[in-house]
């Protein structure tokens, strides 16, 4: 019924519910990832040789897509290769280690397939890789997951024919505190020193190897001005300049 | 250094060369310099007028530039000759062609016999009394001397030395570098000498350079960047195989 026909008081007046504006674009800047191998490292290199590599990183990044990813995470990456059937092969494995710097820059995929570890190193900007896709986002807690060679194999094997997950939020990449176990002893590399400084690892051995292990520790290394490489500022100049080039 | 990916997906490591401030600065002919073809000095990088000698600086002077830190020799035949004080620039040369790289190697210092010219040593262990890194026996007993050149222990390093036959991948002309396949004598930012290269293989690749050099303020406009043919560009698609 119309309200202008019947003769009640008219209704008080409800003013229309304020909109919630989403500055979708704030959100997203607030998480920045560069890229560890933008970084120039420390030297005496002339910094126009970093800057027309990243020249050069930054033109393949338009082409073709390289996801954020950390080690941990799960991707697969197919790649254009001579003697394989369809002159394409596809590995799907867990991302162990990112090394290199600038055009160079790899990452290690590790998996068990039919019992046998591989592991593959690919390099970001070579031009056989055909597309990488991340199929599980989460981060560990360490940097290297060099130990998952000597860990059980059930911690290294993943479904090849995975589904990729879907990014929920545009923040906090989720941490997997897995504590991994160990095959017994012997290991390729001693873990359970503090040089390598692993928090991954569940270790059950006996509290005297641990004990013994901490003799190696080098307690003075984290107040050693010289190894100090501050890259805040750097980091900073490099994100706006990457950002800047990519939306061109 | 840096990786260069061919069209059909194999990795190259190559030598980024940078062309700083290089002028040709005097003309010496074949009667004065007593050699058989005519010669250029070419001068680099540029460095502080105050620490040289007023005669040293009398070349520079001349041709009207700074002083430079590195000037070297070139032998050009009549029909390549430069005016004294032109620039030159890393278009000088072109993707394709091969290129001599001469500079002086990492210096090592006084270095022993098993580093500096690769000598076996002895065994570390079985009896072997202090010797494990000498040189062994000088001669033989007949001769009953040492003969000169003798392999032995002194300074390694810093010496001029060269690398031949290295290709050209690229060019990039904004900032003057040259692309150089493979290695170079010298520690980073260290001063270079690049020529066309004397191997008879590589002669038909360096036919048809830029002769007899790149002029800036020519007609020629070239693009930023010049690849070689075989060269991946970043901004061609992935390589597929069919």
């Amino acid at each position: 019924a119309c309200r202008a026909s019947s003769d009640e008081k008219p209704a008080k007046f409800q003013p229309p519910p304020k909109p919630v504006i989403i500055d979708k674009l704030k959100q997203i800047e607030e998480r920045r990832f560069l890229s560890p191998e933008f970084i120039p490292p420390r030297g005496r290199t002339d910094p126009l040789k970093f800057f027309i590599e990243r020249k050069d990183m930054i033109q393949r990044r338009k082409v073709f897509n390289i996801p954020e990813f950390y080690v941990g995470h799960i991707l697969a990456v197919t790649t254009a290769d001579l003697y394989a059937k369809d002159k394409v092969n596809r590995f799907v494995g867990i991302c162990i280690q990112r090394g290199g710097k600038g055009l160079g820059a790899t990452f290690v995929l590790r998996n068990v397939i039919e019992d046998q570890g591989v592991e593959i190193c690919y390099e970001l900007y070579n031009p056989r890789i055909q597309a990488i896709e991340v199929l599980k986002l989460e981060k560990r807690l360490d940097d290297n997951l060099m130990y998952l060679r000597d860990a059980l194999p059930e911690y290294s094997t993943f479904d090849v024919n995975m589904k990729p997950e879907t990014r929920l939020d545009h923040e906090e990449i989720p941490i997997n505190k897995l504590q991994v176990r160990m095959k017994p002893k012997p290991w390729s590399k001693r873990w359970e020193r503090p040089k390598y400084n692993i928090k991954g690892i569940k270790f059950e051995l006996p509290e005297k190897v641990m004990k013994e292990a901490q003799k190696w520790s080098q307690p003075w290394l984290e107040f050693d001005m010289l190894r100090e490489y501050d890259t805040s500022k750097i980091e900073e100049k490099i994100w706006k300049e990457v950002n800047e080039e990519l939306k061109k | 250094m840096m990786p260069i990916w061919t069209k059909s997906g194999k990795k190259h490591a190559v030598t980024l060369l940078k062309v700083q401030d290089c002028h040709v600065l005097k003309y010496i002919s074949k009667e004065e310099s007593g050699g058989k073809t005519a010669k250029l000095l070419v001068g680099g990088k540029n460095a502080s007028p105050f620490s040289k000698s007023e005669s040293a600086m009398e070349i520079f002077r001349e041709a009207g530039v700074p002083r430079k830190q590195k000037v070297t020799m070139f032998n050009v035949t009549d029909d390549a000759l430069v005016k004294p004080g032109t620039p030159l620039y890393a278009a000088h040369f072109r993707p394709g062609q091969f290129v001599d790289v001469t500079a002086k190697t990492i210096g090592k210092g006084f270095q022993g016999v098993m580093k500096r010219w690769g000598f076996k040593g002895q065994p570390a262990s079985h009896g072997q009394t202090k010797t494990h890194r000498r040189p062994g026996a000088l001669s033989t007993n007949k001769a009953a001397k040492v003969y000169r050149g003798k392999k032995m222990p002194g300074k390694m390093g810093n010496i001029y030395r060269t690398s031949f036959g290295l290709k050209v991948w690229r060019i990039n002309t904004k900032h003057d570098i040259i692309y150089v396949n493979g290695s170079v004598p010298g520690h980073t930012n260290c001063l270079v000498k690049v020529k066309d290269t004397k191997l008879p293989t590589y002669k038909e690749c360096n036919k048809n350079p830029p002769f007899p050099t790149f002029f800036a303020d020519g007609d020629e406009k070239l693009p930023e960047d010049l690849y070689d043919e075989e060269m991946f560009q970043f901004t061609d698609p992935s390589v597929t195989y069919t």
